[in-house]
């Protein structure tokens, strides 16, 4: 059975239209803030890695290129950049997206691109946590948060809303494709923002299990202020 | 110290302070509300030691004051939250003990009660009752979608009406969301109302009216996540309709109580946009016939 990675940058805002995004931005060793996002992953694991991103940037900023040199610098194989015509409306839709037009089948990982950090990687449904009290600087209002029960399942997750002292760090896990894409298509369209969060909240409570998983070495560039924060760290 | 809280019912609810207790304080200015809220308290009054479902509590009436211009009633003070705060936080086991919860009080409520063959007649005047409230409602009187939905509903209510057999004996009347104070994994139950047929399957009704129509969504004004709150709902929804399918009197009659129920909801609506929602859940229900 596959196992894929999707990184979701499609994110389209009004003051894109004429400055690149910034998770194009190289980091302080010239690797794409984007790509370096996955480099704490164990990335043989996966049978592909998809970007997923926006015609309209790729055009704007020739990324499939950018990409392609920075893939070959640091021998990643098996990795694809996928080209969305039209702005999504979240993250979920991207990934949605991202299945679709590439027909995957079989477990995904979705890694957020706007941060990083390091972990083993497991093929069942799981949702990657750091504990908030070991950030000392920290938007806490860009965060999904996770409550974990004494049995270490996962028993609630919330976006914005300080339930517990684990955050949800941007990996999480399907283990099974069609179980995303069912609960995406149900949840689509039914409030102004559908997060990744509410898909694996109705999951939980249709009593199907997620595992939380301990990750290490984080590091957040989750908005412009943290992104310039971290390049004055690694400077 | 006083606190105002926004209530629903044409009363006016603060929590006030005697010493170092709290309570509620529930009054009724108008004469047109004054029977109304008697009755609410005295049903509560009976109800504080009718149920031994887990978790279910409903709080005491102190006191019933009756002056010529003005009714209260004193009420145990219970901290709690409403459903939307409740909802926004609750994990996994919270809205599991919350469903079972829910069922087992309305399972409670059915062995409390006697299948009793009731006449088609009551029915058919709550419908000629509706009808001439809402024809005597300036905001719905000259409405032509109002007209043509009751015209439309008069085969189904004056005509077809047979005897039905139903449960009756308890339920507390007005059994949504507004009217449950959530506590950790404790319920209050408050605000109990006379029905027109004292049935379970009136409560029923009334929680399907939030899980499955959002009733009570509508009445709030304040931000919440709404994809949250509607998995939430239809979770509880599922769980309930799931749960009673087993009666076949459920199965027969469930929806035309829903539509009753918003019919006699809608005879009092004023807002434009409580009366177009009801318009299409009224419509969306009378298509289902």
């Amino acid at each position: 059975m596959n196992f894929n990675l999707i990184v979701p940058i499609a994110a389209d805002k009004p003051e894109y239209e004429h400055t690149m995004p910034y998770l194009f931005n190289f980091d302080e060793t010239g690797i794409l803030l984007c790509i370096r996002s996955i480099m704490g992953l164990d990335l043989s694991k996966f049978d592909g890695i998809y970007f997923a991103l926006l015609a309209k940037h790729n055009r704007a900023y020739l990324l499939e290129e950018l990409f392609r040199i920075q893939f070959r610098r640091l021998g990643l194989e098996r990795v694809k950049v996928v080209e969305l015509e039209r702005p999504t409306s979240c993250q979920a839709e991207t990934v949605y997206q991202t299945v679709k037009k590439c027909g995957l089948q079989g477990s995904i990982f979705i890694k957020d691109a706007d941060n990083y950090f390091e972990s083993e990687i497991v093929r069942q449904n799981s949702v990657s946590i750091y504990p908030l009290e070991t950030l000392s600087m920290v938007n806490p209002q860009n965060k999904s948060y996770v409550a974990v029960d004494d049995m270490y399942y996962l028993t609630n997750i919330i976006e914005k809303k300080i339930i517990s002292h684990y955050f949800n760090a941007g990996g999480v896990c399907f283990e099974a494709i069609d179980d995303f894409c069912r609960y995406y298509e149900s949840l689509i369209g039914r409030g102004r923002h559908l997060y990744i969060s509410h898909i694996i909240y109705a999951m939980l409570l249709d009593k199907i299990s997620f595992r939380p998983f301990a990750v290490d070495a984080f590091a957040d560039w989750g908005d412009i202020i943290s992104y310039k924060r971290h390049l004055n760290i690694n400077r | 110290m006083k606190i105002d809280v926004k209530g629903h019912s044409g009363c006016a609810v603060d929590v006030v302070r005697e010493g170092t207790e709290l309570y509620i304080d529930k009054k009724a200015v108008l004469p047109c509300y004054f029977s109304r809220l008697i009755a609410q308290a005295r049903k509560q009054q009976r109800a504080v030691n009718l149920y031994h479902t887990p978790s279910i509590i409903v709080p005491e009436i102190l006191d019933i004051n009756q002056r010529p211009d003005m009714v209260s009633v004193k009420m145990e003070y219970v901290y709690s939250m409403n459903f939307v705060e409740y909802f926004e936080y609750a994990g996994f086991y919270q809205i599991t003990h919350f469903i079972d919860t829910l069922t087992a009080f309305l399972l409670e409520e059915i062995r409390f009660s006697t299948i009793t063959r009731t006449k088609g007649d009551v029915l058919v005047n709550k419908f000629i009752d509706v009808r001439s409230k809402c024809q005597s409602n300036p905001a719905l009187h000259d409405d032509p979608e109002v007209l043509l939905l009751l015209k439309g509903l008069e085969p189904r209510f004056l005509t077809e009406t047979n005897d039905f057999e139903i449960p009756v004996g308890t339920c507390h009347g007005d059994l949504t969301f507004s009217n449950i104070l959530f506590n950790s994994n404790s319920y209050y139950l408050i605000d109990f109302l006379d029905s027109f047929v004292e049935t379970p399957l009136m409560d029923i009704v009334k929680i399907r009216q939030d899980t499955a129509f959002g009733w009570s969504l509508l009445m709030y004004d304040k931000a919440y996540d709404e994809i949250r709150m509607n998995i939430i709902l239809e979770k509880i929804d599922t769980a309930c309709d799931t749960c009673f399918s087993q009666y076949a009197w459920y199965r027969q009659y469930y929806s035309t109580f829903q539509l009753m129920n918003f019919l006699r909801i809608l005879q009092y609506a004023q807002e434009p946009r409580v009366i177009d929602y009801l318009k299409i859940i009224i419509k969306r229900l009378s298509d289902e016939f």
